[in-house]
């Protein structure tokens, strides 16, 4: 069975931690995407229904205030894997 | 949720919602003598209510847009708020007199108070209907 010295374990660990990072990061696009289509659908529905302005307003900024939040957590874990490992 | 129509008043509740519930942690960190934790927290809810203050002024500009412009308009600023998120969470971890989690937690805020006030709107409605089926 092949052994590694404690420097290479080390520089293993810390690799995955940044691969792991990387992935994390991947998660930061979908809200992106996301919002972006919440925001065509509302303009849509505004020139459909202009009284309706307000209702949409304030479900898209709850919405998108939300649906950032998995964006955020992403970007926490990022950065715990790559300042604390 | 009352005033659905009006989402300057809407947004003004939430943050005073979120400022009221927010003095609590805030308090027992000063009581503690943790004053890293009060200072990182109260940094994460400055920014986050700054952002959310962005947010909604994206959201008019965009609603005047055509429907492809204010798609990519609302994805570039969303990245745009990345970036910054991004700023504000690594100052909280290279400074030392801020703590990472409490200026996450406080960049949280505003979205559990957002996602509690649904969830007792829902509770709410749901007892109220349960009750007029009931008369």
């Amino acid at each position: 069975m092949v052994e590694f010295s404690p420097e290479v374990i080390d520089t293993i660990i810390r690799a995955a931690a940044l691969l792991g990072a990387g992935f994390a990061m991947i998660a930061g696009i979908g809200p992106g995407i996301g919002q972006g289509y919440a925001a065509g659908k509302a303009v849509e529905s505004v020139a459909r229904d202009p009284e309706a302005r307000g209702n949409i307003i304030t479900t898209m900024l709850l919405g998108q205030a939300v649906a950032e939040s998995t964006g955020i957590y992403s970007l926490v874990i990022a950065i715990v894997l790559i300042f604390t490992i | 949720m009352k005033d659905i129509d009006n989402p300057h008043k809407v947004q003004k509740e939430i943050l005073k919602k979120t400022y009221l519930i927010s003095l609590l942690p805030i308090i027992s960190s000063l009581l503690a003598g943790e004053y890293d934790i009060t200072l990182g927290f109260v940094f994460g809810l400055v920014i986050a209510t700054l952002l959310l203050r962005l947010k909604y002024n994206n959201i008019i500009r965009a609603l005047s847009m055509e429907e492809e412009s204010a798609e990519k308009f609302i994805r570039n600023r969303y990245f745009l708020e990345y970036a910054l998120y991004f700023l504000v969470l690594i100052t909280a971890v290279r400074h030392a007199r801020l703590n990472f989690l409490a200026a996450a937690v406080g960049l949280f805020m505003i979205k559990f108070v957002v996602i509690s006030w649904s969830v007792i709107d829902l509770i709410k409605d749901t007892f109220q209907s349960k009750i007029d089926e009931y008369k």
